[in-house]
């Protein structure tokens, strides 16, 4: 322990890396994970309400004619019939929510990680831009420039900051944000847009290739992605399906429209979840089987997807066993199975093709439930430190970050284990970094209680430690912003912190007044002090 | 030591004998002066199911919710001693301390007492003192920031 703030752990180049990308994980949760209710709502409307739904409702679907069903007042827009007339159909639920709100949701949330509430308006004002830019759903442009522009406007605020004259803080801080919304709204629209649209365009056109050169299984590899950012419209009706249509005019089916509305490595990736995914994420994924399998909405797993990016390999590998099968057996469907429902599916199979289309729909759920399995179970104990607090847990996914051998570890191990069987004390890190500790926040639900208690006994400490250059503050969890290196807070309150703070290091407490927490918190923060005089 | 925590407001000789109880009587201090209505004392009592404001070595803190600020007047403590340990979820708590914050007013106080119970003999002072005087000077003692 004497050693401890003389040899602070090294963090090579690869551990570094490892670290980046699990702040990375953290952040694509943080962004994705809190809309998950919106996901949800949007795949139950529409299972239930477009024209091959449960309950077809032609106002709430959005295609039915406004002139003929009668019902005055909703929004509608010109649509081309059939016979190349034009007339009024209504928008509906379904459609809106897809273009605008999920992705607006998600800018807002990235926004708000980065920036807080004022990151995450003008993340919303900006992703305005690249939804409207274009005609395809733009979660790929969401994800990007959501937390961009809120970060643009971290940037730009710390230019003037404490510049201002008072009384011109509010002026300045609204006309600021709003002017930067704007232009950056407008950027997105003419650059981000378009160059969403065009990769969208250049996947299809690899889609197209592979299918030309007989090389279908490779399609997964460009397909699984694509329809995890949502681009699986796009691709799907905008190459398969005419592919397939082709293909079917010569010989009555096509396993082309198999290639994306094949449920099966959906379906084994959410029961991977429901089998060994932890928390909210393992709570949802059966219901979200439901409405992915029998009601087609594919769209509901993607969220998991986006939170955990490594399980594509899963969904590529399932796909492709999936296309593979459909061409050893010479099956595949009679037209499109939209939505992609087993239901759906069924219906469209030729009498002929019921093996294949069934084989391939269990082997492709099978092979990505395996491999989805496999990766949930490796990082399970790592997630597992994240989402709960136990504190050995916690040490082993530290351990695993730093390096072996940390004499700092085995303190905290040797406090572990002296706390064995006494849960009120639990330390949760998520990520580790060698920089200076500078800011360290106590949040509670209120702000004005438990967290100054904290924050007063921590800056005590700290104090007589002779630590110096550390701001300690206390902030209810609602005002959290992503910016502290440590965010200490009541075990109940921990989970709602760190969707707020998802790349700081966080630390549950149950003691405020003598948690032995603090003392490692003192040490860490000491050594790291030292660490940032003492290398070159 | 400021007007925040006054003399009036510390009761050396506290009479409930249960957790909500002791939360409305540290409640009813605050709504006396005249620094919360008691709606805010429900909040406290709110509060206190969500999370536990018990901060260890005999101290609890209760408080109201971020959505009960509007509830407060001006920024104030209250502090009552128990005879008899009050059964705080489990916890042992002698001392109460019922807080109204606005705008960290309340911050110096609030640090003395952290830093006061973060020492376990000090507590200890505290929990043993019978007079508002005594508990006081306690209190008054501590240097912090």
């Amino acid at each position: 322990m004497s050693s401890l703030a003389a040899s602070p752990p090294k963090v090579s180049g690869a551990k570094a890396a490892q670290v980046h990308i699990q702040r990375f994980g953290a952040f694509l949760t943080g962004m994705i994970m809190p809309n998950l209710p919106a996901f949800i709502a949007w795949g139950l409307i529409t299972s239930l309400f477009i024209s091959k739904g449960w309950l077809p409702n032609s106002i709430l679907g959005g295609f039915g004619n406004a002139d003929t069903v009668g019902w005055e007042g909703a929004a509608t827009a010109l649509a081309k019939a059939a016979d190349g007339t034009t007339f009024p159909q209504y928008l509906g639920l379904v459609g809106p929510m897809i273009v605008y709100l999920l992705p607006l949701l998600i800018a807002n949330q990235g926004g708000r990680i980065v920036y807080g509430e004022r990151g995450g308006v003008v993340a919303s004002i900006a992703t305005m831009g690249v939804i409207v830019g274009s005609t395809i759903p733009m979660f790929l442009g969401a994800m990007i420039v959501g937390p961009l522009a809120a970060w643009l406007m971290k940037k730009i605020d710390s230019i003037w900051d404490g510049k201002i004259k008072p009384g011109f803080e509010m002026l300045v801080n609204m006309y600021s944000a709003g002017i930067l919304g704007m232009v950056l709204a407008i950027g997105a629209f003419f650059g981000i847009a378009p160059f969403v649209t065009n990769v969208s365009a250049w996947l299809g056109s690899g889609v197209q290739s592979l299918a030309d050169a007989h090389l279908l299984p490779l399609m997964s590899i460009i397909v699984e992605p694509a329809k995890v950012l949502f681009l699986n419209n796009a691709i799907g009706n905008g190459t398969l399906v005419p592919l397939g249509v082709q293909q079917t005019i010569d010989t009555g089916q096509s396993l082309l429209f198999l290639v994306e509305a094949n449920p099966g490595p959906g379906f084994g990736l959410l029961l991977a979840f429901a089998l060994f995914g932890i928390g909210t994420a393992k709570a949802s994924a059966p219901g979200a089987i439901i409405i992915q399998f029998l009601g087609g909405i594919h769209e509901v797993y993607f969220p998991f997807v986006l939170m955990k990016p490594v399980l594509i390999v899963g969904l590529i590998a399932g796909g492709a066993t999936g296309v593979a099968t459909n061409a050893v057996f010479g099956s595949g469907l009679r037209a499109p199975a939209a939505p992609g429902s087993i239901l759906a599916v069924l219906a469209q199979t030729p009498r002929g093709s019921y093996v294949g289309v069934i084989l391939s729909v269990v082997l492709s759920a099978t092979v990505t439930f395996f491999i989805s399995a496999v990766l949930l179970r490796a990082s399970r104990n790592r997630d597992l430190a994240a989402e709960s607090d136990g504190l050995s847990a916690a040490i082993a996914q530290t351990e695993a970050n730093k390096g072996k051998g940390s004499s700092a570890l085995d303190a905290l191990s040797g406090l572990a284990g002296s706390l064995a069987g006494e849960p009120a004390m639990a330390a949760a890190a998520t990520a580790v970094a060698d920089h200076p500790v500078r800011h360290i926040v106590f949040a509670c639900d209120a702000g004005m209680g438990s967290s100054a208690m904290g924050a007063s006994v921590l800056r005590d400490k700290l104090k007589k430690a002779g630590v110096t250059g550390v701001k300690v503050e206390n902030l209810a969890v609602a005002s959290l912003h992503d910016d502290a290196d440590f965010v200490i807070s009541q075990r109940e309150l921990t989970d709602r912190a760190r969707l707020k703070a998802p790349t700081s290091v966080h630390i549950s407490v149950d003691n405020f007044m003598n948690s032995p927490v603090y003392d490692d918190v003192v040490r860490e923060a000491k050594s790291r002090q030292q660490t940032e005089g003492s290398t070159p | 030591m400021t007007d925040i925590l006054t003399r009036d407001q510390i009761v050396a000789a506290g009479r409930a004998t249960t957790r909500d109880d002791a939360i409305r009587e540290a409640g009813d201090l605050l709504v006396s002066t005249g620094a919360v209505t008691p709606e805010y004392v429900d909040a406290m009592a709110e509060r206190e199911q969500t999370v536990s404001t018990y901060m260890g070595n005999y101290l609890a803190i209760p408080h109201g919710t971020n959505e009960s600020k509007s509830s407060i007047t001006r920024s104030a403590m209250s502090l009552v001693r128990y005879a008899e340990p009050i059964d705080w979820g489990g916890h042992e708590v002698r001392i109460v301390v019922g807080i109204a914050g606005l705008e960290n007013e309340h911050l110096g106080i609030l640090s003395k007492i952290a830093v006061l119970f973060s020492d376990m003999e000090q507590a200890q002072a505290m929990a043993d003192a019978t007079s508002v005087d005594e508990l006081y000077r306690l209190l008054d003692s501590v240097n912090a920031e």
